[in-house]
């Protein structure tokens, strides 16, 4: 995943209406073996996002991220909450 | 067979087009197409068990994702057995799995991943201002953009907005899971 920009002018969500995030929720996990890979051992972040949309209906959304890309996640929320304090 | 030079180059080339088969996904890599281009005057019933034997070495290598000493007493073992391999021929597999260790392991931690990843994410703050009868309130709003996707699918793209305080909500849970993290990374 590349590092958070700043986004676009033309970014995909610049003519969307933005959704609300209504529940946050997370679950660290631990792949610890597949089909292909007997040794795979490696820590997850899982995350369950609900989002309401602009007629409150309410999406979920799942997806994953490896510890490295939740740092960087983390690391850009930290940035967002330091530019939204100044503004 | 392949003991020569050339030979490790050829069987350098020959694991790196198993590597791209079995674990990076790319498509068209016939048998008789490592063989056309690595081992050209090699029959083709004599290169089929030799490619089989590779694939298996290069595969239990990758499943158990190896570390050094385990590489070394496993290609030991293989050269001990009856048709197994010679120690020219380990040496390159041992050179090879030592530089594309991390790739083959990343792209089997994709594999095995089901749900969506996190491919990209950028933002920006806006101020927004609103007009309440004649007072001018000025509420910052995060625009988020999360890029998801499923391995081998298009990018599906999610625009979620946040005030202060939804911000700060999210970082108290994000600040939840590097705790949980920590913990888990804590030699027992």
């Amino acid at each position: 995943m590349g590092e958070g920009k700043y986004m676009e002018q033309d970014s995909e969500c610049r003519n969307k209406i933005k959704g609300q995030l209504v529940d946050f929720q997370w679950k660290l996990g631990m792949a610890v073996s597949s089909d292909s890979c007997r040794s795979l051992r490696y820590p997850y972040v899982a995350v369950m996002l609900k989002v309401a949309d602009h007629s409150g209906q309410v999406k979920s959304k799942s997806f994953e991220m490896t510890v490295p890309q939740f740092q960087n996640f983390y690391r850009q929320f930290k940035e967002i909450a330091a530019v939204i304090e100044t503004v | 067979m392949a003991g020569e030079p050339e030979g490790s180059r050829a069987l350098g080339g020959l694991l790196s087009g198993l590597a791209r088969d079995a674990f990076h996904g790319q498509p068209g890599i016939t048998e008789e197409l490592l063989r056309s281009q690595l081992y050209p005057e090699v029959p083709p019933e004599e290169f089929r068990p030799f490619l089989a034997k590779m694939r298996g070495v290069l595969k239990s290598i990758a499943s158990a994702d190896m570390d050094f000493n385990q590489l070394e007493a496993f290609l030991t073992a293989q050269m001990k057995k009856q048709g197994g391999i010679t120690s020219d021929q380990a040496a390159v597999i041992s050179k090879f799995w030592k530089s594309h260790k991390t790739k083959i392991r990343e792209s089997l931690m994709n594999q095995s991943r089901w749900d969506s990843g996190l491919r990209g994410l950028s933002w920006r703050v806006d101020g927004k201002s609103q007009s309440r009868h004649s007072t001018q309130i000025h509420t910052p709003v995060a625009i988020v953009e999360l890029e998801l996707g499923k391995s081998g699918q298009e990018s599906e793209f999610l625009c979620l907005e946040f005030d202060e305080v939804k911000v700060n909500q999210i970082l108290k849970k994000l600040s939840e899971v590097e705790e949980s993290i920590s913990a888990l990374m804590q030699p027992a």
